[in-house]
């Protein structure tokens, strides 16, 4: 896999060598948004791993403005050059030799393009989007720092959220100290979200009335929150980053599907654990056991559909 | 009919197909002529009609959204703010806003380009490149015009009705589309519609397969049919396969909505699966995008060759492509729902199958080009909007593959990507084909030419903005604009684009406005066109050899025997014999009729008993 990979990513590295000056080459490190020029720039990106997905869009952007402009060129060549002034050639294109031609230039597009999209996108969910092991011990081992299990107090571990999609609002729920779900501790909030930077994100996904879509665009995340399923995700925010970015819905969801927009800060390590506790602490004094509405969290479900 | 030096020798064994298909007298009454109408070509032109009707009208709802994004919430300017949207001054309210998107989806889809392209051009085309005198089932065909008639009398019923017309999106997932998100009458009629206009295609579709089964001319095998034949035929085949999938989804989703069921309601209100629609939707949606595009592969297939005066290159080659196309769109519907909770594994296995489309579609591409290349090119208008169909159709497939993939999909699905990216291919690809059609096959419909100032002046403009208007939002959606925002710079991530989105706007009113261009030609066209003799474009299919402009009621008055493909040009033999760069197909060289029947250049491969 690896090997394969690498001269992929060979012949990729050349092609973008030709082709950088006809394209803006939005970087790999974070950048501000608002200029846009032939392609609008992707948002800002302030993931561990987005780059992986900005990498690959950038590159097969690539390989596809070198394929269009052949084409163009192709096109016009031959209505410029081969008009009515040319005699045409009596050629059916039929014998032996073009149609390996053709299968053969089809067939090398195909393992460039097509490959370097599959085996990357293939790499990059096995590496990371749909490893929740990872997200689950960051570095390869559980950490006996981490204190009890599931809690979310200590960065390092991964942090746990439960959100619930509704018309038109994010709900969100975070097991609180005792780092379980549906607990009196549990810190609910409402389109306002406090993440760590640096540390795992788990978010387990479900809706109550019709389909939203869960889209971080800053973190290059999104997920269907459908009703009856609990879908889950992940993402990382890099160390560096602090503060406010913009949760989206993705999915038409109803007359004010435009207005259905969350935030979501990353704050410190430290800043998120004394945040976390405090406001732990608070939902537990204010539990109310007839609050039927509030208590819609689940058990943490483990092996949730990714 | 056909005149002398056509030298189509009729066999003796060529009887029994003027007998077989004999030739009725033409109706009298008004109503059987031009109504009720059996006659395919009437029935073409009835949905040529029709679709342009639901085109003006998706349209001018196309105008309100460019509108509402270059200016969201301001009053829409014109007739279209006074008298559609009068009780609220001409603003555009956020439910309002749904509707307009949700009905200029459906509309373009079901009412606009499937009658435009399918309806009047498989119509018209099947029985005259085939040399059959009419469909196989002309009651049938005739049901299906008048049922498809009446789902578009429910559209336009919806808007009527209190709190207006779907709005759910045109992919209809529930529960927003179940009572619970969208409960007015309106929805429901619009589900019923889609229902009807399924059962009109289904009979269409039945029809056009069994015709180019059944009514090819003696000696048309079927390698050497045109390929606008292929294209229709294989879309029929998909359309027979996975729009009653569609219909299924449809009257469960009716079910939900009138009579308390919930087989795709869950969460608070039911134990259905909402996923369960989605599949139903997309096993026949997936197919839809190729049922929208084949027969423009048909259509650029044919024009390429006809207007470089050259065989198509590697004509197999381009069939066993669309066939592999037709075979593949069949299993990659699953990329529509990569981030719905799908199984990793068939995500995967959906994502492989769907990068394995690039192949044919490569294979198509190279035998267009190559086509071209050493030919002898005439840039006639329908030759320009075949490769302006080239140029955009190169652009919405090549960024398909960025869908199509799951990782660069996290970020693209549900942005203006996709719109732009569909749009380039169902929309402006089947725009400028459809219209590529329209120009080319109009003095056969009508015994009169097109002017071609108009329809150049009509290119350019169509082709400038359309291609700017569809990659302006995937632009937008590049810099991660979502779909369906009746504000999307209410997210302060997209405020920057305001610029990018009112600029697309423009050019979209411009192409909206160009098409008046077309409306002048045409109506100028059918009232005061230069009349068009039998074969203008100098071409070998049936069609244009053996069928006067417009044809008689029976197509032809006698069947004639095929020796040859649609594309026989620049043949130096046909040169030196007949003096011109084409051959009909069913003509033989001077030489070879001296010589005998026994030795037609092509087999006798019909599959007629």
């Amino acid at each position: 896999m690896k090997v394969k990979q690498w001269i992929l990513n060979a012949i990729v590295g050349l092609g973008a060598l030709c082709a950088l000056p006809t394209m803006g080459w939005a970087a790999v490190e974070p950048e501000a948004e608002g200029a846009w020029g032939l392609f609008a720039s992707f948002p800002r990106d302030v993931s561990v791993d987005g780059w992986r997905i900005d990498w690959l869009i950038e590159v097969t952007m690539v390989f596809v403005v070198i394929l269009f402009v052949v084409m163009c060129v192709w096109m016009f060549w031959a209505c410029f050059f081969h008009n009515e002034d040319h005699e045409a050639e009596y050629d059916h294109g039929d014998a032996h030799h073009h149609v390996v031609t053709a299968l053969v230039l089809s067939a090398v597009i195909f393992f460039i393009m097509d490959g370097n999209l599959l085996v990357n996108s293939i790499v990059d969910l096995d590496e990371v989007f749909w490893n929740f092991e990872l997200a689950e011990k960051i570095e390869g081992a559980p950490r006996p720092e981490c204190g009890a299990e599931n809690s979310p107090t200590d960065g390092t571990c991964a942090v746990r959220l439960e959100v619930n999609a509704r018309q038109w609002a994010w709900q969100a729920r975070y097991a609180g100290l005792d780092g379980e779900f549906n607990t009196p501790d549990d810190v609910e909030v409402l389109n306002d979200l406090v993440v760590p930077a640096g540390s795992p994100v788990i978010v387990q996904l479900a809706a109550t009335d019709v389909i939203h879509a869960f889209y971080l665009p800053n973190l290059r995340a999104k997920m269907d929150a459908v009703p009856g399923m609990i879908n889950r995700l992940w993402f990382r925010a890099r160390d560096e980053v602090r503060g406010d970015y913009e949760i989206g819905c993705a999915q038409h969801c109803g007359t004010h599907h435009y207005k259905m927009r969350g935030k979501l800060s990353i704050v410190s390590q430290e800043d998120f654990k004394a945040w976390i506790g405090e406001a732990s602490r608070t939902a537990s004094q204010g539990y109310d056991v007839n609050d039927v509405n509030n208590h819609w969290g689940w058990s943490w479900a483990r092996g949730g559909k990714g | 009919m056909s005149d002398a030096t056509h030298g189509a020798q009729s066999h003796g064994s060529d009887e029994i197909y003027q007998h077989l298909q004999p030739i009725h007298p033409d109706p009298d009454s008004f109503i059987r002529k031009w109504i009720f109408s059996t006659d395919h070509k009437v029935i073409a032109k009835q949905f040529l009609w029709a679709g342009f009707t639901f085109l003006f009208f998706g349209g001018m709802l196309a105008m309100m959204i460019r509108w509402q994004w270059a200016y969201p919430g301001e009053a829409v300017p014109s007739f279209l703010g006074g008298v559609f949207l009068e009780d609220t001054g001409g603003v555009i309210g956020p439910a309002t806003y749904n509707t307009i998107f949700t009905m200029h989806g459906l509309i373009m889809i079901f009412w606009a380009i499937t009658p435009l392209m399918i309806g009047a051009f498989g119509n018209l085309c099947i029985p005259l490149m085939i040399g059959a005198r009419d469909m196989a089932f002309p009651t049938l065909n005739m049901l299906s015009f008048w049922t498809f008639f009446a789902s578009g009398i429910m559209i336009f019923a919806s808007f009527m009705v209190e709190l207006g017309s779907a709005a759910a999106g045109w992919t209809t997932y529930p529960p927003l589309s179940t009572n619970i998100g969208t409960p007015g009458f309106g929805q429901t009629l619009v589900v019923m519609a889609i229902f009807t206009t399924g059962s009109a295609t289904l009979m269409g579709a039945v029809n056009y397969i069994a015709t180019v089964i059944r009514l090819r001319a003696p000696g048309m095998g079927w390698m050497q049919m045109p390929l606008t034949v292929w294209g229709m035929w294989l879309t029929a085949i998909l359309n027979l396969l996975f729009v009653p999938v569609l219909a299924a989804g449809a009257a469960l989703l009716l079910m939900d909505r009138s009579f308390g069921t919930t087989f795709f309601i869950a969460g608070a209100n039911g134990n259905g699966d909402p996923i369960l629609f989605q599949h139903l939707f997309w096993i026949f949606g997936h197919p839809e995008v190729y049922i929208l595009i084949l027969p423009v592969w048909g259509f650029i297939g044919d024009f390429i060759p006809f207007f470089s005066r050259k065989p198509a290159y590697w004509y197999k080659g381009s069939v066993y492509a669309m066939i592999l196309v037709t075979v593949l769109s069949a299993v990659v519907y699953g990329h529509h729902m990569f981030w719905t909770g799908m199984n990793p594994l068939l995500g995967q296995s959906f994502m492989l199958l769907t990068l394995v489309i690039s192949v044919p579609a490569e294979m198509l591409f190279l035998n267009w080009l190559h086509t071209m290349w050493k030919g002898s090119i005439r840039l006639t208008v329908p030759m320009l909007f075949a490769l302006g169909t080239v140029f955009v159709f190169g652009l919405g497939g090549l960024t398909g593959i960025f869908l199509g993939t799951i990782s660069t999909d996290i970020y693209l699905h549900d942005t203006m990507f996709v719109v732009g990216h569909f749009h380039l291919t169902m929309a402006a690809a089947a725009f400028l084909g459809t219209f590529g059609a329209i120009y080319f096959w109009f003095p056969k419909m009508f015994g009169k030419k097109m002017n071609v100032s108009l329809g150049k002046y009509h290119f350019w403009i169509s082709v400038v903005t359309i291609t700017v208007v569809f990659c302006g939002q995937m632009a937008a959606g590049y810099a991660g604009q979502q779909r369906r925002l009746w504000d999307p710079f209410q997210y302060t991530f997209l405020a920057h684009l305001a610029d990018l989105n009112r600029w697309t706007t423009y050019f979209g009113f411009a192409l909206g406005l160009g098409q008046v261009l077309f409306v002048v030609n045409w109506f100028k066209s059918i009232f005061a066109g230069e009349k068009a003799d039998e074969n203008p474009w100098e071409l070998g299919t049936l069609d244009w050899t053996h069928a006067s402009s417009p044809p008689v009621h029976h197509n032809f008055d006698v069947i004639p025997r095929v020796y040859t493909g649609p594309h026989e040009f620049a043949n130096p033999e046909v040169k030196r014999l007949l003096g011109r760069d084409w051959l009909g197909q069913a003509e033989q060289l001077p030489t070879d009729a001296a010589a005998g029947t026994g030795d037609a250049p092509m087999a006798d491969s019909t599959g007629d008993a």
